[in-house]
């Protein structure tokens, strides 16, 4: 149903913390993504043009690259951009269809993909770009969180995560329960000021981002070179001198 | 959800070995109906612990491609017509056998067998060693030999994949000149480690990206000035006299005695007494000793009189003398490197802070080679990682060496929280024999063909000094080259003429595009004829699983199969995927089955050795020893006990590195999900080159064949042979165009110089560095033909700064002319601050060339992606009347790709939208044989 | 934001249809229709071809026609469903309305059939309107101008439409149907321009920083995108227009679509040629409506082309 769920009380709200401190921009959970769910539940992501002039398809997660300043100081952040599994998703009330919707018991948002019929009215409400038309099959299609996977028994408790976050070899995706604050993915965000995308909007985003960090080593001031001081200089006389054992 | 359900597919996993690009992860390959469904990471693996990069997850792509080659050719139309006839394997290996059996007969020499990243050397160089020719190599002459050779003649490792940062006690973590590259998801999952931990990692590249862009601080340094900023924090370092002396003088030769004695023909070397052994001079005892004695209390400083009278200083004597020199303080060098003096102060006093004020202390007791009992193993928690930056310069050989230099004078050489050696490093310096030379006229080699040089001796050179090999590796004109100077290769071929080569054997490597300088110019070398229709390359056969490039231009193409339907054997004999932790290997297995009339080129090349009647490959009847790689893996001994792979080895399988052919050695493997790993206990986690329990495990093991402690060559003496030899002492001697150049570069303690070619060109002219990066999602041009990833990057800008681009009136998407000295390149520009503001640079190998790879006619990787290749010459300007020099490293002969200094201008309006220079080619055409004789 | 065909025509095609149905419906309620059966059926039937050709247009932007029936379950929560069930309300309602009047049936019956007619007819047009109104991601449309303007847009192409027919059926416009033409006409354009006003003084929604997540201070830009060529997205959210082609397409607009139809309705209760006047001023409204429309779609910028460094 396009109308959101009633969340019962202690319901899930499972999603990623994303960490752009560490993100090195490899789209390796893009590609990873592309594959587990071209072949699993959310079926095929189909590609376009595969080897002429405009290769394109579709992607459930895209990797941007920026340049920010802040004081004169200038950095790049990765930036990989998928679902975010809002509280208040607006793609799934503008759903004419009750194609899109959002899980009561964990939050997913997902495309019901036998119901859609392609108005394409979903990726207008939605302002991350998350959702994108299957031009082929004439339905949308977007993250599921790995829905397919998250909840198979017969994968490993472990690798019960979402595939981005299995993959992701800067360790910059993290998976879990943002409702529960004791989950390590709460943690994150409350240790590292995880932020909303876009939060004037008023979408609640599931998921969150950590902001780039910048480690420091504390060291007294350098002392500019003694005027004149030339060779090996007395510091270093002064330590050879004592005596050594080899 | 969508699913309909079906009858259930019959789901498999198979656990192999990654090759989209050359890190070696662990994969865990999911089939359904045989038919490939999923890959990922292999949790359980030591390389990647689960993780897969964007390249190792398109690989279900890349078993698909349309560029896969089907079935063996014969060229039918000129070179690089893409002309062919489809023939049989029966007939292919027949033409090949034949042809080489003639050069076998007549001289080894005139086949030259060159691979790329096909992580099979231990073959490919065992099959030229017993074929008897020395005109063998590897890519690595054109990607890293600088870092290898510097590091396995300073420490007995290198950085590139023969160390690795000590992830869990890195307080401080350099990282020079390294991309998207070696050890890439390592790599990745170290610095997430340091970054959870809290250290800093500081990058040193003119370019951010990647690593660079996630590092606290960032360094935009002048391209090929990395040295001058060693040498800067080396001498702050020296000027507060915040070294580990004690670390100098019980792991390095930083104590050990130089003569003195300019002009003499000991002059630089190693003062030894009597028996051979290296000489200090002991303060507690005011006498000359044995430098490796323990108990003494060496000078590093002084100068003292040997027993014949020359005088002798501590090689540390000389280093700090010619470091603290001014010409090497920050403010000296600032300009030059792009980087502002306060900012290289700050960070030697960081490095000093975390080296001496933070030391990382284990509680692991240990014994030293002397014999020492240590109670605690303490380290210098500062890492530092270089690669292709540093590399790929004329003056990169140096550069990782002055590296090498500032971890010994830090003490962070295999301590706690430092860079720490990949088992099976750290070897004896140098690494191994001495390049091997016929035995006899059409014998084999009596050592592989790529080796260590100790001394002129060595070297591969006729009377007059002039090379023996095709690419002058081993030669005056690159005496260090223990990866061959793959880049010259084809222009050498074409130099020689058909009587100095008459086969090019090429595997896995694009030679013809992407792989060489200058692209233009050698597929003209590759196509040229004489008057009666001759190639000047006579011969050249292809083995690759797609239609690369390089492909139309081969006579014989032998197609390979991809890496998902083959056996591959990563070895200790090669580049295995041992860690900081023990030795391991790995092996390939095939998943899919072929669908075209392809075969493992591995296999190809033991039917073709077998074939020849090899030795090693035959036996003395001629009849082939081997039906194939699989087999060979596991039977195959190079050295008694000591074989591709050292796991499950022994009767039983329980045999470590050393022991008798497992029949079942395989099945092992692919039990333990094809890899084998030892873990070294903690007692020889660190200090490898002086613990006693790891020297002797490893000696045990076959890892290394003495046991005796490892000295750290603070001073190379090696280096101080050549240069003795050029200064006319000894034999061989240099031709004499070389001495100067041979006297110049071969200084026993590192150097900086400007690259060769920035030196030898005008930069009024061309003030602009110029150079690429590997981007995270391609490797080289492996993903060209995949679908996923050339939606990531089918086409590639130049990137430039924006204070740069706005002096020169360029904007975003803007089309602009690059000129060098040799040739013009027409691309489009992109802005950006992460730069350093004198540097242009782009991704390498997105432009590709049309009618390859089985892309359409009209794909941007033809119509918009561009190779820097094209401005790159792979000579210097001519000096003089001699014949020019090739633009590589003098001592190691490394491709100096990175020397490149360009201008830019905006194209005019009115240019065509298009890249320039395009070429093109058809794509292949292959006419059917109307007999096949299978 | 990408103008399709299929929904430019949606939106001013069941404009005029529903339009028209409404002042039908309106006049009826107050009882100020001709006694012209023939005009009112004719009117009726010419409105649900209109409002028809517009539904049919919109099953061109659907990708599963097919599965077009599931787009009236969403009424509760969905401006789309609402709009598919409030037009398909509409037609049992408007041609009750146009049987009980071409019957003669009881005046007030007839005029309760009338006014809900006119209801239906104006709440359709308003749920396709909030279908635009409520979507935050673009500031162009999430504003308070967006629903009064369809719904005054509607009103004006119905009075054009109802003063030609009316001028076919009786020979001429009459003065009220010119003068609500005339007057809807000038609401219209000022509205229109009140659109403009406030869209071109808006802030734009969100700075790529926030975007990205990054905090207040922060300046980003883009460098490279995911991808080179263009996805879906762009294709989608990307379309951009240049900003002086869109001013002259605006003047043009207002000229053809607003100015020019209120002096032909004008001219058409004055002048001799009240039919030519009125057919030109009905042709004007469409040209111009669609080229009003084309703007309200093109000049419209989505935030998701934030992350592609797009100006929005």
């Amino acid at each position: 149903m396009s109308t959101l769920p009633e969340r019962p009380p202690g319901a899930k709200r499972l999603g990623l913390v994303i960490d752009l401190d560490t993100c090195v921009g490899c789209h390796a959970c893009a590609v990873n993504c592309k594959e587990w769910n071209t072949g699993g539940e959310a079926g095929i992501l189909p590609d376009y043009d595969k080897y002429g002039p405009e290769p394109d398809g579709v992607w459930f997660n895209r990797i941007h690259s920026y340049e920010t300043e802040e004081g004169g100081c200038s950095r790049t952040v990765n930036f990989p951009r998928s679902c975010l599994h809002c509280e208040d998703p607006l793609c799934v009330t503008v759903c004419p269809t009750g194609a899109s919707y959002k899980r009561a018991e964990d939050g997913i948002v997902l495309v019901d993909t036998d119901k859609c019929i392609g108005c394409q009215l979903c990726s207008w409400a939605c302002p991350y770009g998350a959702r994108e038309l299957d031009e082929k099959a004439g339905v949308m299609r977007k993250c599921t969180l790995c829905v397919d996977r998250i909840y198979d028994e017969s994968v490993p408790q472990e690798e019960r995560v979402p595939a981005c976050v299995a993959t992701c070899p800067s360790r910059a995706r993290h998976f879990g329960d943002l409702a529960d604050p004791e989950s390590e993915v709460s943690k994150l965000v409350r240790e590292r000021g995880g932020a909303d995308l876009l939060p004037g909007l008023g979408y609640r985003p599931t998921n969150k981002y950590l902001p780039p960090r910048r480690a420091r080593i504390p060291t007294a001031p350098a002392k500019p070179p003694a005027p004149g001081a030339k060779g090996i200089g007395a510091a270093l006389l002064g330590l050879l001198d004592k005596a050594l054992s080899r | 959800m969508a699913a309909t359900e079906q009858s259930q597919p019959r789901r498999t996993v198979a656990r192999t070995t990654c090759y989209m690009c050359a890190c070696r992860c662990g994969i865990k390959v999911h089939l359904e109906d045989g038919r490939l469904r999923y890959i990922e990471g292999n949790r359980d693996h030591p390389i990647n612990r689960g993780v897969l990069c964007g390249k190792g997850s398109a690989g279900i792509m890349t078993a698909i491609s349309p560029a896969r080659l089907s079935t063996p050719l014969k060229r039918t139309g000129a070179r690089g017509s893409g002309a062919f006839e489809a023939i049989s394997w029966a007939q292919a290996m027949r033409i090949a056998t034949e042809r080489l059996a003639a050069i076998r007969a007549s001289d080894p020499g005139r086949l030259a067998l060159f691979t790329g990243r096909d992580q099979s050397q231990s073959l490919t160089g065992h099959f030229a060693r017993m074929f008897g020719t020395i005109n063998y190599a590897a890519h690595g002459g054109f990607c890293s030999v600088n870092m290898a050779a510097a590091g396995l003649y300073s420490v007995g490792g290198a950085f590139w994949e023969f160390g690795e940062p000590d992830w869990e006690h890195a307080r401080l973590f350099l990282l020079f000149g390294v991309a998207e590259d070696h050890d890439s998801n390592p790599i990745k999952l170290g610095l997430a480690r340091l970054k959870q931990r809290g250290a800093k990692i500081l990058s040193i590249n003119p370019v951010r990206t990647g690593y660079s862009a996630i590092a606290d601080e960032f360094l935009a340094i002048t391209p090929g000035t990395d040295g001058l900023l060693v040498f800067a924090l080396i001498h702050c370092l020296l000027e507060a006299g915040r070294i580990d002396a004690e670390f100098l003088i019980r792991y390095t030769n930083a104590h050990h005695l130089v003569i003195d004695a300019p002009g003499e023909a000991g002059h630089g070397l190693i003062a030894r007494d009597a028996a051979g052994r290296q000489l200090c001079f002991d303060r507690a005892s005011g006498s000359l000793l044995e430098a490796q004695a323990s108990g003494t209390d060496p000078a590093l400083l002084g100068t003292f009189e040997l027993a014949d009278g020359r005088r002798a200083r501590p090689a540390f004597a000389l280093l700090a003398e010619r470091y603290a020199d001014p010409q090497y303080a920050p403010e000296a060098v600032a300009g030059r490197c792009g980087i502002e003096a306060a900012a290289i102060r700050r960070i030697a006093a960081e490095i000093a802070e975390v080296a001496f004020n933070q030391p990382v202390v284990l509680e692991q007791p240990w014994t030293d080679a002397a014999g020492r009992r240590h109670a605690v193993m303490s380290g210098r928690p500062v890492a530092i990682h270089a690669m292709r930056g540093v590399s790929a310069h004329s003056n990169g050989f140096h550069t990782c060496r002055a590296i090498h230099v500032l971890q010994m004078l830090l003490g962070a050489i295999d301590t706690p929280g430092s860079w720490r050696y990949k088992s099976p490093y750290p070897k004896p310096i140098p690494g191994g024999p001495a390049p091997g030379r016929p035995r006899a006229p059409g014998g084999p080699l009596d050592a592989p063909p790529l080796g260590f040089p100790r001394g002129p001796e060595d070297l591969l050179v006729d009377e007059a000094g002039e090379a023996l090999r095709l690419d002058r590796a081993f030669s005056w004109e690159a005496p260090l080259a223990i990866h061959g100077l793959m880049h010259m290769a084809i222009a050498r071929a074409y130099e020689a003429g058909p009587e100095g080569i008459d086969t090019l054997f090429l595997f896995m490597s694009n030679m013809a595009w992407n792989s060489a300088m200058n692209p233009g110019e050698t597929t003209r070398m590759l196509s040229e004829c004489d008057e009666q229709g001759n190639y000047r390359i006579p011969f050249v056969i292809v083995a690759d699983a797609f239609s690369s490039e390089t492909v139309a231009y081969a006579d014989l193409v032998l197609p390979d199969t991809t890496y998902l339907e083959r056996y591959d054997c990563i070895s200790l004999l090669d580049r295995p995927i041992g860690s900081a932790h023990g030795p391991a290997d790995a092996i390939r297995i095939p998943v899919l089955r072929p669908d075209r009339d392809v075969r493992p080129f591995q296999d190809v090349l033991i039917d073709l050795a077998g074939r020849l009647g090899l030795p090693d490959f035959a036996d003395e009847q001629g009849r082939p020893l081997y039906s194939s790689y699989a087999e060979y893996m596991v039977r195959h001994q190079r050295r008694p006990g000591i074989g591709p792979l050292a796991g499950f080895r022994g009767e039983d399988g329980r045999a470590i590195g050393k022991g008798a052919p497992n029949p079942r050695q395989l099945e092992r493997y692919v039990e333990n999900g094809s890899f084998w790993r030892h873990e070294l206990p903690h007692e020889q986690l660190y200090f490898k080159h002086a613990n006693r329990a790891y020297l002797a495990g490893a000696k045990a093991m076959g890892l290394i064949e003495d046991d005796a402690q490892i000295v750290l060559q603070l001073y190379c003496e090696t280096l101080q042979r050549f240069r003795l030899a050029a200064e006319g002492h000894g034999a061989p001697r240099p031709p004499p165009r070389l001495r100067e150049r041979i006297t110049r570069f071969f200084d026993p303690l590192p150097i900086w110089y400007v690259p060769l070619e920035e030196a030898m060109t005008d930069r009024e002219a061309y003030p602009l560095h110029a150079i690429t990066q590997r981007p995270m999602a391609m490797y080289h041009s492996w993903g060209s033909h995949n679908a996923w990833l050339r939606q990531i990057l089918p086409e590639n800008r130049l990137y430039l700064h924006r204070d740069l681009a706005a002096r020169l009136g360029i904007g975003d998407e803007d089309w602009v002319w690059v000129r060098s000295r040799s040739a013009s390149l027409r691309c489009r520009a992109r802005t950006m601050t992460g730069v350093n503001r004198d540097t242009v640079w782009t991704w390498n190998a997105i432009g590709k060339r049309a009618g390859a790879w089985a892309l359409s006619h009209d794909a941007p990787e033809f119509r918009r992606g561009f190779l820097l290749n094209h401005v790159i010459s792979e000579y210097l300007p001519k000096e003089g009347g001699a014949a020019p020099q090739s633009n590589s490293d003098p001592v190691t002969g490394q491709a100096a790709w990175f020397d490149l200094t360009v201008c830019l201008e905006p194209c005019a309006p009115g240019t065509p939208d298009e890249t320039s220079p395009r070429w093109g080619t058809n794509p292949l055409r292959v006419r059917q044989a109307a007999e096949n004789d299978r | 934001m990408k103008p399709a065909a299929s929904v430019l025509l949606l939106t001013t095609s069941t404009g005029f249809g529903f339009g028209l149905l409404a002042w039908l419906g309106a006049y009826a309620a107050l009882g100020l229709l001709p006694r012209a059966p023939v005009l009112v059926a004719a009117g009726i039937v010419i409105a649900l071809i209109f409002t028809s050709t517009g539904l049919i247009a919109s099953m061109f932007h659907l990708e599963r026609k097919e599965r077009a029936w599931r787009a009236f379950t969403q009424w509760r929560s969905s401006w789309l469903s609402r709009e598919g069930v409030a037009a398909v309300l509409t037609y049992p309602v408007a041609i009750a309305f146009g049987v009980a009047f071409w019957r003669g049936g009881p005046p007030l019956a007839t005029r309760l059939l009338g006014a809900a007619t006119l209801l239906a007819s104006l709440g359709t047009v308003y749920c396709t309107a909030m279908i635009y109104a409520s979507l935050k991601p673009i500031r162009q449309w999430h504003n308070a101008h967006t629903a009064p303007d369809y719904l005054l847009y509607a009103v004006f192409s119905g009075a054009v439409l109802f003063a030609t027919l009316r001028t076919a059926a009786l020979g001429e416009p009459g003065a009220m149907a010119s003068a609500a033409a005339a007057a809807a006409a000038a609401a219209a354009l000022l509205a229109k321009r009140a659109y403009w006003r406030h869209i071109d003084a808006q802030a734009p929604l969100a700075t790529l920083a926030a975007a990205i997540g990054l905090p207040q201070g922060i300046e980003a830009r883009p460098l490279d995108a995911p991808h080179f060529s263009e996805n879906y997205i762009l294709r989608q959210m990307g379309f951009a227009v240049a900003r002086r082609h869109a001013a002259k397409l605006r003047s043009l607009a207002l000229l053809i679509g607003f100015a020019l139809p209120l002096a032909l309705s004008v001219l058409g209760a004055l002048a001799p040629a009240p039919m030519l006047a009125t057919t030109l001023a009905l042709a004007c409204a469409a040209l111009g409506l669609a080229l009003e429309r084309w703007l309200f779609f093109a000049e419209a910028t989505h935030v998701s082309a934030l992350y592609y460094g797009r100006r929005i």
